[in-house]
């Protein structure tokens, strides 16, 4: 599309838009409640034709991609949107509604992320228009066709635009009132700065998440238990997202806690890869793959305390290291396993990296988890949780620390 | 045959008028500074033991281990004793992150690689008699010694510039009003090279461009650009970067020479348009290099024409080791070969983030 037909596109969804701001809160809130309770289900038509999908579109294991959507999305139902609504925008907070037109600029391959940022300017009567990302060219497509059946009153506030090759036309994109974006650091600057200060502009930048295992859950009886949760986590989505782990913490004394973990970790991927197989990584990712475990084979021939654990057909990699030290993540099922003396000691470590941080998953602190999980937030994490549920999110996680919802809100206080 | 005997037979080569390739020669070095690097490089010898490779079960140079060009942030990798370093070369990066080290008994031999492909490929109508102008858009290397491109550059200049052949670039500043007037004072009768990082380059063009500066640079200059732009400057693909130099510099594709290098090697890669204007272009490769390209997923060469990960046999890596394992893809063209230009724009992967970027060390 050119500049001049994006401009038309803003212009005709805007109006689309003045349709909806008739009609109450409540009423579209009840609309996109059966919405998700149509996509909680993994037999309704939108996910099966999402998970047939995505595999072609993104290189993902069929089986990958089918667990991924059901861990991720079975528990987005009507209740958790009704949940989340009451959560931001309930009856004690202000009146609460989205700006006149939102642009929503997808990137990435995991597809909750994606129907998330799509829909949720909706439930504040905004109308949406789209541009997908190219890792992921089918979700956006997909939850325009699933909205025009299950909410069809809602369908023409919905707009999925073609890809946008020249930056003349995202600049004309850029014109909405209101612009979601995800990236690089780098690339939320240069939107950012094409941007007016009257409008909204929601980023959420580059993420990572870590594991964190205390020796009550690096114990001979509990390792193996840990290591699969920890495999599930890693092998969903491929290791592509900001919740997936790119590092492994084993806090402990033990001088062979680490050893037992990565031992362990290595096996549960073996057997996370025959249940949800490795997708296709490309050339580039391979050889930087192929880079990091020569690296890694080449320092544990030099040092005991580095050892690399991988199947001859490289579908995982994990590489118990000798220090905490942070280290390149070529993801696709690569996973460092670094020991680490103290709480403290994590926390220092971290806080280079606080503004990166998503989420933690902890495990094994018993009476001191609590406080540690507090620490961690203190430390920049938005999400603590139990190893095995990285991959499923609540519907309200409050990403990059902000709500779902109420970033896109204009909020105003009704005092008569 | 000790390592004294492989540089003097690689010196000979390297200095000869035009060094040619010469598989049996190639072949025979390659395996000695094998077998000298595996009895003195402690490090990489266990990596090559761990893989089941000694010297005598090796008949082809091809077999010869490469190593990881990571390895040299992590390992000290020498096969010469550590207190006999005499240079150190490093990888760029941040101060607080780790960077590769290159350590150099001797220069002998690295000057010899750098200058022979310098000249062939930069200078092709450099006579004897003839001094060249050279003008470097990157500090010197009294500024920065642990650079080994300020270290290529202000040897070329000793070897080939004129007395008015400087740098450009200090304290981390392009100094544009000095290079102006250098620029003014190019001459005609000689070859003039502009040499730098490309994105010095794009900081140049980007002033030029702020004073609404257009500039038609004589036939007899050719620019050389290097490098990335580490997250620096606005970044541009090589098609851009390449209109730009002609839109605002006046010098044509065909008189921009690309070069392919890494701290972690002795030798350089560059582009043929020079030496061959009529040909596709490709990196050329010296007589004492080898390259090859394997498919990341096995380690198998893959077939002609397809792209695969570089891994490079670099003879003049006689003080570390000579094969090399690059994280980037390239080809075969002809006789030399191409690398595969990183997408610029290309999306990154939503919300997660590469973990080099958390570096700040953009590789």
């Amino acid at each position: 599309m050119n500049p001049a037909e994006i401009a038309s596109a803003l212009d005709d969804i805007r109006s689309a838009g003045e349709a909806l701001r008739q009609r109450s809160a409540r009423s579209v809130h009840e609309s996109l409640c059966e919405f998700f309770a149509h996509w909680s289900n993994p037999l309704a038509r939108g996910r099966r034709e999402l998970e047939a999908a995505l595999p072609g579109a993104t290189g993902l294991h069929p089986k990958t991609a089918r667990e991924g959507l059901d861990r991720g999305l079975n528990h987005w139902d009507a209740a958790a949107f009704r949940g989340l609504v009451d959560r931001e925008l309930g009856p004690e907070a202000p009146v609460a509604i989205g700006l006149r037109s939102t642009a929503v600029l997808l990137a990435g391959e995991i597809p909750m992320p994606s129907l998330l940022s799509i829909v949720a300017p909706l439930a504040l009567r905004s109308p949406v228009v789209v541009k997908s990302g190219s890792r992921d060219p089918v979700t956006a497509t997909i939850v325009q066709r699933s909205l025009a059946s299950v909410a069809p009153d809602l369908a023409p506030a919905l707009c999925v635009l073609p890809p946008i090759q020249s930056s003349a036309a995202l600049a004309a994109l850029l014109e909405a009132d209101c612009i979601v974006a995800t990236g690089s650091d780098a690339t939320i600057a240069t939107i950012g700065a094409q941007l007016r200060p009257t409008q909204r502009f929601v980023a959420a930048g580059h993420r990572f998440s870590i594991a964190v295992i205390g020796d009550e859950a690096l114990r001979a009886n509990r390792v193996g238990d840990i290591a699969e949760r920890l495999a599930i986590d890693i092998a969903m989505w491929d290791q592509q997202g900001c919740l997936s782990p790119i590092a492994i913490f084993a806090i402990s004394e033990d001088p062979h806690a680490a050893d037992r973990l990565s031992e362990h970790l290595a096996q549960a991927l073996a057997n996370a890869e025959a249940q949800w197989p490795l997708g296709h990584v490309d050339d580039a990712a391979a050889a930087r793959l192929a880079s990091e475990r020569a690296e890694a084979e080449m320092r544990s021939a030099s040092d005991p305390a580095v050892t690399l654990l991988s199947d001859p057909e490289h579908r995982f990699a994990v590489v118990r290291e000798a220090d905490a030290r942070m280290r390149p993540a070529p993801l696709h099922r690569f996973v460092r396993v670094h020991p680490q003396e103290t709480p403290a000691a994590l926390l220092a470590w971290l806080r280079p990296f606080a503004q990166h941080l998503a989420a933690v998953a902890l495990a094994g602190f018993g009476r001191n988890e609590a406080p540690f999980a507090n620490a961690l937030v203190e430390a920049g994490a938005s999400r603590v949780c139990v190893p095995g549920t990285l991959q499923a999110p609540p519907i309200d996680w409050r990403h990059e620390g902000r709500g779902v919802l109420a970033p896109l809100a204009c909020f105003a206080d009704v005092e008569i | 045959m000790k390592r004294e005997a492989i540089e003097q037979a690689l010196l000979e080569w390297m200095r000869s008028k035009s060094p040619v390739a010469d598989d049996a020669r190639f072949q025979t070095l390659a395996l000695a500074l094998f077998a000298h690097q595996f009895e003195h490089c402690g490090a990489y010898a266990r990596f090559c033991a761990g893989r089941g490779v000694l010297p005598d079960t090796i008949k082809g140079w091809q077999e010869i281990p490469a190593v990881p060009t990571g390895a040299f942030k992590e390992l000290t990798l020498t096969s010469f004793p550590a207190q006999e370093s005499q240079h150190v070369f490093r990888t760029s990066g941040t101060s607080t992150a780790t960077r590769g080290e290159l350590h150099l008994d001797t220069l002998e031999l690295y000057e010899a690689s750098l200058l022979a492909s310098f000249r062939h490929a930069l200078f092709p109508d450099l006579d004897d008699d003839t001094k060249a102008r050279i003008l470097v858009l990157a500090p010197s290397r009294q500024a920065v010694p642990d650079s080994s491109l300020s270290h290529m550059f202000g040897s070329a200049i000793e070897r080939f510039g004129d007395t008015e052949s400087h740098h450009f670039v200090r304290d981390g500043a392009l100094e544009t009003a000095r290079l102006r007037q250098a620029i003014e004072r190019i001459p005609t009768d000689r070859p003039v090279l502009v040499c730098g990082t490309a994105f010095s380059f794009v900081h140049w063009l980007d002033a030029l461009t702020d004073a609404d500066t257009r500039l038609k640079l004589p036939a007899n200059v050719r620019i050389m650009e290097t490098g990335g732009y580490k997250g620096r400057a606005r970044e541009r693909s090589q098609d851009e970067l390449y209109a730009e130099i002609e839109a605002i510099l006046g010098v044509p594709a065909q008189r921009i020479v690309n070069q392919y290098g890494m701290t972690e090697l002795g030798s350089q890669f560059y582009d043929s348009v020079l030496v061959d204007p009529a040909g596709p272009r490709r990196k050329l490769t010296p007589a004492w290099t080898r390259v090859r390209f394997d498919d990341p997923r096995t380690g198998h060469e893959v077939a002609p024409d397809q792209f695969g990960t570089i891994r490079i046999l670099d003879l003049a890596n006689t003080g570390s080791v000579c094969a090399i394992q690059t994280a980037d893809l390239g080809r075969s063209i002809g006789t030399g070969f191409e690398v595969a230009g990183r997408e610029l724009g290309a999306e990154e992967r939503g919300c997660s983030i590469a973990a080099d970027l958390l570096l700040g060390d953009a590789t």
